[in-house]
């Protein structure tokens, strides 16, 4: 990693390195070293030297055992015969005997770490798909478990999303069962975890992976895991405003009513629809939070209408010709004539969906004022309560 | 020599001992400085407004709450006798100011389900409404938190019937970091119990379209009286008529002023038994 031209904008070499070190461990790299060649640094991080600037960097690379650079590698059982143990003394040989017998990539590579010569590395070029495995260093029996493997997977992903600028919006996590298993278990088991905007934000992700992990059952112990970015969108980065002027820092309402949703079940985070109908029930329904809203919401009625539903109209008693709630109620106004429905047929139990029902407004001391109304039954007619005006 | 420099007599001639108002009088109380005038607060004061307020929609409740309106950042116990029957009425226009203005405002646990046609009479969009439809008080609790601790809803309303002193305090402390107001209803005989929300309100339905509302707690000096807020509900104001003015003259009449023909009772009684066996 060449970052001679970052250090202003991550504020020095001391913060970038402290930065990358502590971000490269957790993406799995073992060793970090730094000097003023690229060669040279790997040749340091093969000997566990991390700091390429305590000495000059001659003084350093001589002590060096001399196979620490890979084009000394094909050679060192000759150059070995010839007394050579460090890269100081394969340095110490002739120069032109050395490009005569050992070949010009030999020259060229220790002038390049000697710096010498400037260095030309090849571009890392990103996989089109991100696809990464990971062996646990121990068996794990429960799912939730798995989340601490599966974070550094997610931390991989999110740093190929990141150099693509893209954001993923489903991604599999894939686990294979230890051999140590029974028949009917199989060999492996996934979970594909879905999110509404494309993201690359490893938080976000983490919890809904934990949130969607703790339902999950192990059929055996688990010892690999394969995490796969199903689908991958562009995703730019945000303009930051120049004043600070209502920034959300926190976290966005959708994302929040997506982790809830994946622990309570979608049906329990609803967002409503209206639509132009006088049935009561079929006025407005609600639907799953994630699932898109019409771009134009429908006019609603201008009457009166309860801000509370009942699930299912309650049925109420009659006393003295009043509907009895928490005591007998006062009607107030009424009726509204609802008679709707003729059109709209129930195939499972085949009949229309007919509504006829007179809406009133009633009052009750105790229970506010309530939206009842009176239909034909069987048996005459019959009050149910239907909402609140609450 | 400690009795006699105690006694009455020694100390009171001492013009720097007298009692604070006789010292007004003298003269010897300076008036304060601007500075310090502005930084005092009095006990008989309304408390200052920790963060934004919303307006409430009520003058009358706005003049008595601390900032003059509901605290953002900050949790508001909502107590009622009964669920579903008075809370909206209450914070529709918060509510409806918060969704017009695109923000995300959650109800958590209603006993009822809202309903988006009557909702719009009061002014709400119900795009920007969020019904978070859980059951149990765990998942209430939880709920409620994750959406707190996201810190970016417009407002967040939570039905809470069952719930300890040290659950509100988890969720007082963590509202602070929340950009709205956030509610948390509960029951009526909540009221006995301390609670840590700085703000605690008792709301009531009265006959004549007005809420009774009661501040049990806020920053400053404690309100006794209970206020009367005009409210009606749900579009109702457009069929609103003089005699729908004022329901409680429509009460019914006592039965025993009436005389019921004996033919007409004995007709009655059947159909009472018939519809109640329901």
């Amino acid at each position: 990693m060449e970052v001679e031209a970052s250090v202003r904008l991550f504020g020095g070499k001391r913060r970038l390195r402290d930065r990358v070190v502590a971000e490269a461990t957790e993406l799995g790299i073992l060793k970090v070293s730094w000097a003023s060649t690229g060669l040279a640094a790997l040749a340091q991080a093969r000997s566990n030297i991390e700091n390429g600037f305590k000495k000059p960097m001659q003084e350093l690379l001589d002590a060096l055992p001399m196979d620490s650079i890979s084009a000394v590698r094909p050679h060192s059982t000759t150059l070995a015969q010839m007394g050579c143990r460090t890269l100081g003394d394969v340095r110490a040989l002739p120069r032109a005997g050395l490009a005569r017998r050992f070949g010009a990539a030999l020259r060229l590579a220790m002038d390049q770490a000697y710096g010498h010569i400037a260095e030309s590395f090849g571009w890392e070029v990103l996989p089109e798909d991100f696809k990464a495995k990971l062996e646990l260093g121990f068996r794990v029996e429960h799912a939730p478990a798995l989340l601490q493997g599966a974070r550094r997977l997610l931390v991989q992903m999110c740093g190929w999303l990141a150099a693509r600028h893209a954001g993923t919006t489903a991604f599999t996590l894939k686990w294979w069962h230890d051999s140590m298993r029974s028949k009917d278990a199989g060999d492996s088991g996934l979970l594909k975890v879905g999110t509404a905007d494309p993201s690359r934000d490893i938080e976000h992700l983490c919890r809904l992976l934990a949130e969607h992990l703790a339902k999950v059952e192990l059929l055996a112990p688990v010892g690999d895991l394969e995490l796969t970015a199903d689908e991958v969108h562009d995703q730019a980065g945000h303009n930051v405003s120049l004043f600070p002027d209502d920034v959300e820092d926190g976290l966005a309402p959708h994302l929040v009513l997506e982790c809830v949703a994946a622990r309570l079940g979608p049906g329990a985070v609803k967002r409503c629809v209206v639509n132009e109908d006088h049935r009561q029930e079929w006025m407005s329904h609600w639907q799953p939070a994630a699932a898109p809203l019409p771009r134009k919401p429908a006019p609603s009625t201008d009457l009166p209408q309860p801000t509370w539903v009942m699930k299912e109209p309650l049925k109420l008693a009659v006393r003295n010709n009043r509907p009895v709630y928490q005591g007998e109620l006062q009607l107030l106004a009424g009726p509204q004539c609802v008679e709707s429905g003729w059109w709209d047929r129930d195939e499972e139990v085949g009949d229309t969906r007919l509504q006829v029902r007179d809406y009133w407004l009633a009052q009750s001391k105790h229970a506010g004022v309530l939206w009842l109304f009176q239909t034909k039954m069987d048996d005459g007619n019959a009050w149910f309560l239907h909402g609140v005006f609450g | 020599m400690l009795p006699a420099a105690a006694g009455p007599g020694a100390v009171l001639p001492s013009p720097a001992l007298l009692p604070p108002s006789q010292n007004a009088l003298a003269g010897v109380h300076e008036p304060l400085s601007h500075a310090a005038e502005t930084a005092l607060w009095r006990g008989t004061e309304l408390g200052g407004p920790v963060s934004d307020v919303l307006t409430s929609g009520f003058a009358e409740l706005d003049a008595v709450l601390p900032g003059g309106g509901w605290p953002c950042g900050s949790s508001t116990e909502v107590l009622v006798r009964q669920f579903s029957v008075v809370e909206m009425r209450l914070l529709a226009h918060v509510i409806a100011a918060q969704t017009r203005r695109g923000r995300t405002v959650a109800l958590v646990g209603p006993s009822l389900a809202p309903h988006a046609p009557g909702l719009r009479h009061e002014g709400v969009d119900e795009r920007h409404l969020v019904w978070v439809d859980v059951d149990t008080p765990r998942d209430r609790l939880w709920a409620t938190e994750q959406l707190i601790k996201a810190g970016t809803f417009g407002a967040i309303v939570s039905w809470l019937s069952h719930v300890r002193a040290e659950q509100i305090r988890r969720l007082q402390v963590l509202s602070s970091r929340c950009k709205g107001p956030v509610f948390l209803c509960r029951p009526e005989v909540a009221a006995r119990d301390s609670s840590a929300a700085p703000l605690r309100v008792l709301a009531r339905v009265e006959t004549d379209w007005q809420l009774a509302v009661q501040v049990l707690k806020r920053k400053g000096a404690q309100l006794e009286e209970t206020l009367l807020l005009p409210s009606v509900p749900g579009g109702l104001l457009k069929i609103m008529t003089e005699r729908l003015r004022h329901p409680s003259r429509l009460q019914p009449v006592e039965p025993a002023n009436v005389v019921v023909r004996p033919a007409a009772a004995a007709h009655q009684r059947p159909q009472v038994a018939a519809t109640s066996q329901h």
